[in-house]
């Protein structure tokens, strides 16, 4: 725990927080800096990764009420003092974010749409998904992985969807949906986000 | 665990159980009757959902004294809200995202201060439950609808089979079978092979 009545506290792999309201571990397979905290073991419950490294973090990150989820052959990679609040991280392949990002409250970030777009892949995909069916059966999926570069700042309930890179510095105006690459410094805004300067 | 034929659910964090008018086919679950903490269905089958299918991630039914909630086999509810007042029909095969809100029962922009504020009035009448007296105009989603995160469909709207909406769309409006919506407002931005028409989706089917 550290100061100011701020309850976080360091992210160690293999070990459990002391008084966590919920009653998980934080998985091994992670390698995580010196100084990152987070609230809660809840932040890896879906964490799945059977890589040798899942989760790859650099130090000072605060992971804050986050969803740091993977599929068994996926990593998310963040680098240092990136401060990640109320957001859901779901990887199938790769996620990368930088280092001084802001991610804040209400952003979600994937790299993968989880379900086929084909009507016919997609009803075959809820019947392997059905309770006790057979997970192995699921249909393949589009899975192209996300970059995101340094000193970006993602607003509220944002949406960042696979294969989009976001260059150095952009800012994400809250509750735009990113679709496209956005180039270093720029600011988008809307859904579809586009460049411009916010309402 | 499965929640069939059972008022409560072995591990509910939740002191809960499934209502007695709640009918839930074979091999169905629901991860906790909290699910349930804001259904008031008075109805004689007042949700009722097929084999197979899931609520998931504190999906939430939030169904009124006259709502009934209908969903089909092999869908999945995964962190959804439904709130209902009147009917909200889900077919089979169907994937609702999380954060998304199904509703039929917000009040329509045709209608007056005075229905509105007899409307919030009711709600202390009414275990301060708002919009009890909104009527409601029936949601329907038909079979092999996947609904993106964080999505809004409004009252009345009918999602035609097969069809995506994309996450964070506000849908108003109906959606033909087969289209990819995106968006508010929502645009169509393309259609969809029939690759599941029923008889060849009875050949997928266990």
């Amino acid at each position: 725990m550290i100061a100011s009545g701020v309850h976080l506290f360091a992210v160690t792999p293999g070990a459990s927080i002391p008084a966590d309201w919920y009653p998980g571990t934080f998985p091994k397979n992670i390698d995580v800096g010196v100084g990152t905290l987070t609230d809660s073991t809840f932040c890896f419950k879906s964490f799945r990764s059977t890589l040798e490294v899942g989760f790859r973090c650099g130090g000072n990150v605060t992971l804050w009420r986050t969803s740091i989820s993977t599929e068994e052959e996926a990593v998310i990679e963040i680098g240092s003092d990136s401060y990640i609040a109320n957001a859901s991280i779901v990887a199938a392949k790769r996620i990368t974010i930088g280092s001084r990002v802001f991610v804040a409250g209400g952003v979600t970030i994937v790299d993968c749409d989880f379900h086929p777009l084909d009507p016919a892949a997609r009803l075959a995909d809820t019947i392997a998904l059905a309770p006790g069916a057979d997970r192995s059966k699921r249909q393949p999926l589009e899975i192209r992985p996300v970059t995101i570069g340094d000193d970006v700042w993602i607003g509220y309930n944002a949406t960042v969807l696979k294969g989009v890179t976001i260059g150095n510095g952009a800012i994400v105006y809250p509750g735009s949906v990113v679709l496209r690459d956005v180039p270093d410094g720029v600011t988008v805004v809307g859904n579809p986000a586009a460049p411009g300067e916010g309402p | 665990m499965t929640a069939e034929k059972t008022l409560t659910i072995e591990t509910d964090w939740y002191p809960g159980s499934v209502p007695d008018n709640a009918s839930l086919g074979a091999n169905v679950y629901i991860d906790t009757t909290y699910a349930f903490a804001a259904f008031h269905s008075e109805q004689r089958e007042g949700l009722r959902i097929g084999s197979n299918s899931g609520a998931y991630q504190r999906a939430s039914f939030v169904v009124g004294p006259r709502g009934s909630v209908v969903i089909g086999d092999y869908t999945v509810v995964n962190g959804a809200y439904l709130v209902c007042e009147n009917k909200i029909e889900i077919g089979s095969h169907c994937l609702i995202a999380w954060g998304s809100l199904i509703t039929d029962s917000w009040p329509s922009r045709r209608s007056t201060v005075a229905e509105r504020r007899e409307a919030i009035l009711a709600a202390s009448r009414n275990d301060r439950r708002p919009f009890p007296e909104v009527g409601g105009r029936p949601v329907r989603i038909e079979d092999n609808v996947w609904v993106g995160f964080d999505c809004l469909i409004m009252p009345g709207v009918t999602l035609g089979r097969g069809c995506v909406v994309g996450s964070r769309s506000v849908i108003s409006s109906d959606v033909p079978p087969y289209a990819v919506v995106v968006g508010d407002p929502q645009r169509i931005v393309r259609f969809l092979e029939p690759t599941d028409a029923p008889l060849k989706a009875d050949a997928i089917r266990p």
